[in-house]
C-alpha cells in the first residue's frame, strides 16, 4: 500500500512538472508573436478612432508589467494560475480570464467527455465483435465504416449535417442553444434545449473518435486472440463468453485505459474547428477567435493551458487505474501483495 | 493392451491466400494407455498440427478428409461439434502442455482461479473441492508453498516453476491423454531433466497415454516407448524407441541423429542435415523428402516413387522412398 502512494505521488508530481513544461511552452509561444499585449490593445483602440503614442504604448506596457524579465513574467502567470487559480486578464476584451472562460471551459469539457464516452461506450462491444468476426461480412462493414470514420475530416461531417438539416428542417442546428435560451439562466428548460442541440457536436466529434477507438479494440482484441493463452484456454475446455471477455477481452482493457488520453487530445484539437462551424459558444471557438482573429495572447495561453492540464489530469488517472486492475503493473508498483 | 488413441489417415490442410496448404499427410499411429509417443521433426514437420487435431484446436480455415479418423476411447473425435462433445477433448479425456509456460497463462489472471475455472467445467464439484485438488495438484508435481502460488499470477513464478504448474493444471482433469507439446524445451538443461522426470512419474502413477512433441531426439530416449519421426507432414520412421535411435533406416533420421554433437569429440563441426526445409506452398511431388535426399537424382525416379511404410523390423516402420534413398548411394 505504501508503494502505492508512492506510485500515485510519483505520477502526480511528474504530471505536474509535464505541465509547468507545457505552460512553459505555450507562455514562450505567446512571447514569440510579435509585439505585446498592450501594442496589441493599443492598435485595437486605434482602429477605433483615438490616436496614440509611443508614450502611450510604455505606459502601457508598465502598467501590464510587461516591462519585467520574460522569466519572471512566467514564473507570475504559473504561480497565479496554480495558486489562485487566476489566469490574469485578455489582452483585448479586458476582462478577467476566468469569468469570460468559466462556463464555456465547462461546455467544452462536457462536449469532449461525453463525445468519448460514447465513443468507446460504442467501440469496445462493437470492436470485440469485429475483431471476433475477423474476415467475415460484418467485419468487414464494421472496418468500412470506422475507415469512412477515420477518413472523413470532422468539418465535413459537420457541413453536411448543417447542409441536411437546413434543407430538410429549416434549421441549421448549429449554437449550443436555441434563441430563447441562449442568454437566460440555467434552469431545466435550458438544458433540455441544450442536449437538442449539443448532440450535433458530440456526434461530430464522437463519429470521429470512435472510429479511432474500434480500430484500436479491434487490432488490441486481436493481438490478444492470436496469443498462446488464448488457446490453452481453449485447450481447458472454456468456451463461449467466458472464452472471450475473461481472456483476450479482459487482456485488451489495459491499452484501450492507455488510449483514452490520447482519444481526448484529439478530441480536443478537432473540438475549435467544429465549433467554428457549428457556431458554438465554447471554449474551442474562444480559443481559435483569440489565436487567429484577435491575437489575444492571454486568452489563448488559458485555453491551451486548460486543454493541457484537462488531458494531463486524464494521464494521470489512467495510469492510476492501470496500476490497480492489471495485477502486472499492481505488482510491480505495490510489491509482493 | 487396447488401444486408447488411434489415428487413421489424417490428412490435415489449411487454406491460405495462397491456396491450400498441406500440414499433414496420411498419418496413421496408435497409442496405448501408460505408453508415452514421441514425435520428432523440425518446425513446420506437422507435430503440432497433429497434436491440435485431436483437440480440434487448429484454425478455423483447416481441413481434414472425410476417411480421416482419430479414435479416441472407441468415438472418432473428429466428428464432435456439440459443446459437451468437445469439453470431453478439451480438458477432459485429453489435456495438452505448451512450449511457453508463461504464455499459456493466461497472464492477469491467478494461477489458482484458472485452475479451478477449468475443474468446474469438467468436474461436478464445487469451488472448495476444486480448490483443494488444485492445491494437492500443485503440490504433487512439486511446488512448495503451494498455498501461496495458488494465489499468485503466472509472472511471478520462475520457470520450472510455471511449467510444473500448468502440468497440474492440464492433470488435475485426470486426463487419459495428455499432449505434451515441446514442454521441456524453453526450459534450462537442469530444470528440464526435473520436468522430464516428474513426466515419467506422472505417467506411471496415472496410467495415461502421453504424445510428447520435440525436436530433441536426446529428449525423447528418455521419454519415450515409441517414436514416430516426421518430415514435411509425413510419418517417414516409427517404431520402438530403442530401436530407432539404434538402427535409424530412414536418412532423415539418420540425419537427425547425426546432427547431434558428440560428447566425445567436441572439436568435430556440426553434421547438419543438408538443404532446408521446402516451403508447404512448394512441397515435393512424390517422395516429400527426395529434394534433401543426400543421393538423390532430380530427373530420375524418385519423384514418382509412392510414399509408404514398410515394415523392416519388428514394430519398426520406414518410408520406402527414405530406403531407396539410401540404397542409391
Amino acid at each position: 500500500m505504501i508503494n502505492f502512494i508512492q506510485f500515485t505521488f510519483t505520477r502526480a508530481f511528474l504530471a505536474f512538472i509535464t505541465l509547468l513544461l507545457v505552460c512553459f511552452i505555450v507562455f514562450s509561444l505567446m512571447e514569440l508573436v510579435p509585439g505585446t499585449c498592450a501594442e496589441r490593445y493599443l492598435a485595437f483602440k486605434n482602429t477605433q478612432g483615438s490616436s496614440i503614442t509611443v508614450e502611450d504604448i510604455r505606459a502601457e506596457e508598465k502598467r501590464l508589467g510587461l516591462d519585467k524579465p520574460f522569466l519572471y513574467r512566467y514564473g507570475k502567470w504559473v504561480s497565479n494560475i496554480i495558486f489562485k487559480g487566476d489566469f490574469g486578464d485578455s489582452c483585448i476584451l479586458r476582462m478577467n480570464i476566468n469569468e469570460l472562460l468559466s462556463g464555456r471551459f465547462l461546455l467544452s469539457l462536457a462536449i469532449a467527455i461525453t463525445a468519448l464516452l460514447f465513443s468507446y461506450i460504442i467501440a469496445i462491444p462493437v470492436g470485440i465483435i469485429s475483431a471476433t468476426t475477423r474476415y467475415k461480412s460484418i467485419d468487414t462493414t464494421l472496418k468500412f465504416i470506422s475507415y469512412l470514420g477515420i477518413a472523413l475530416p470532422n468539418f465535413l461531417v459537420a457541413l453536411c449535417i448543417m447542409l441536411f438539416m437546413t434543407v430538410y428542417f429549416g434549421d441549421t442546428m448549429t449554437g449550443l442553444f436555441s434563441k430563447d435560451y441562449e442568454t437566460a439562466p440555467w434552469s431545466y428548460n435550458k438544458f433540455m434545449d441544450f442536449l437538442s442541440r449539443a448532440w450535433l457536436p458530440i456526434f461530430v466529434l464522437g463519429w470521429n473518435a470512435t472510429a479511432f477507438a474500434l480500430q484500436t479494440v479491434r487490432a488490441l482484441m486481436l493481438d490478444e486472440n492470436d496469443k498462446l493463452y488464448v488457446m490453452a484456454a481453449k485447450a481447458r475446455g472454456i468456451t463461449g463468453m467466458s472464452l472471450l471477455w475473461r481472456y483476450p477481452a479482459k487482456h485488451s482493457l489495459g491499452p484501450v485505459i492507455n488510449s483514452i488520453g490520447f482519444d481526448l487530445n484529439r478530441i480536443f484539437s478537432a473540438l475549435p474547428i467544429v465549433a467554428l462551424i457549428l457556431i458554438l459558444t465554447e471554449a474551442g471557438a474562444l480559443l481559435i477567435e483569440a489565436l487567429a482573429r484577435s491575437n489575444d495572447q492571454q486568452l489563448a495561453g488559458a485555453i491551451i493551458f486548460l486543454l493541457t492540464a484537462t488531458i494531463v489530469f486524464v494521464n494521470f488517472v489512467t495510469d492510476v487505474i492501470l496500476a490497480i486492475i492489471d495485477p502486472r503493473i499492481r505488482k510491480g508498483v505495490m510489491g509482493g501483495g | 493392451m487396447s488401444n486408447l488413441l488411434e489415428v487413421k489417415n489424417l490428412d490435415v490442410k489449411f487454406d491460405t491466400d495462397e491456396g491450400r496448404i498441406t500440414a499433414v499427410e496420411n498419418i496413421s499411429f496408435t497409442l496405448q494407455q501408460g505408453k508415452v509417443l514421441g514425435i520428432v521433426g523440425e518446425s513446420g514437420s506437422g507435430k503440432s498440427v497433429t497434436a491440435k487435431s485431436i483437440m480440434q484446436l487448429n484454425p478455423g480455415n483447416t481441413f481434414y478428409n472425410n476417411d480421416a479418423q482419430i479414435i479416441l476411447e472407441n468415438e472418432n473425435t473428429l466428428n464432435f461439434v456439440s459443446k459437451e462433445d468437445l469439453r470431453k477433448i478439451r480438458g477432459g479425456k485429453v489435456s495438452m502442455i505448451f512450449q511457453e509456460p508463461m504464455a499459456s497463462f493466461a497472464p492477469a489472471i491467478k494461477i489458482g482461479k484458472q485452475m479451478i475455472e477449468q475443474l468446474l467445467i469438467h468436474r461436478d464439484i464445487n469451488k472448495e473441492d476444486a480448490k483443494k485438488i488444485s492445491i494437492n495438484m500443485l503440490k504433487r508435481v512439486g511446488i512448495a508453498d503451494a498455498e501461496k502460488r495458488f494465489n499468485q499470477y503466472a509472472f511471478e513464478l520462475s520457470g520450472g516453476m510455471r511449467q510444473r504448474a500448468m502440468i497440474a493444471m492440464a492433470l488435475s482433469t485426470m486426463p487419459k491423454l495428455l499432449l505434451a507439446d515441446e514442454p521441456t524445451t524453453a526450459l534450462d538443461v537442469t530444470i528440464q531433466a526435473q520436468v522430464i522426470d516428474l513426466i515419467k512419474d506422472i505417467i506411471r502413477e496415472y496410467q495415461m497415454g502421453v504424445i510428447f512433441i520435440t525436436h530433441d531426439l536426446g529428449v525423447i530416449a528418455q521419454v519415450a516407448d515409441e517414436v514416430a519421426v516426421m518430415y514435411l507432414g509425413r510419418i517417414v520412421e516409427k517404431g520402438p524407441v530403442n530401436e530407432i535411435l539404434k538402427n535409424p533406416k530412414h536418412p532423415y533420421t539418420k540425419g537427425l541423429l547425426e546432427a547431434l554433437p558428440d560428447i566425445n569429440n567436441l572439436d568435430e563441426p556440426l553434421k547438419p542435415i543438408p538443404g532446408n526445409i521446402p516451403s508447404p506452398l512448394d512441397r515435393p511431388t512424390g517422395c516429400v523428402f527426395r529434394t534433401r535426399c543426400p543421393h538423390h537424382n532430380p530427373e530420375g525416379k524418385d519423384g514418382k516413387i509412392e510414399m509408404k511404410l514398410i515394415e523392416v523390423e519388428p514394430g519398426h516402420w520406414v518410408d520406402q522412398c527414405g530406403i531407396q534413398c539410401g540404397q542409391n548411394g
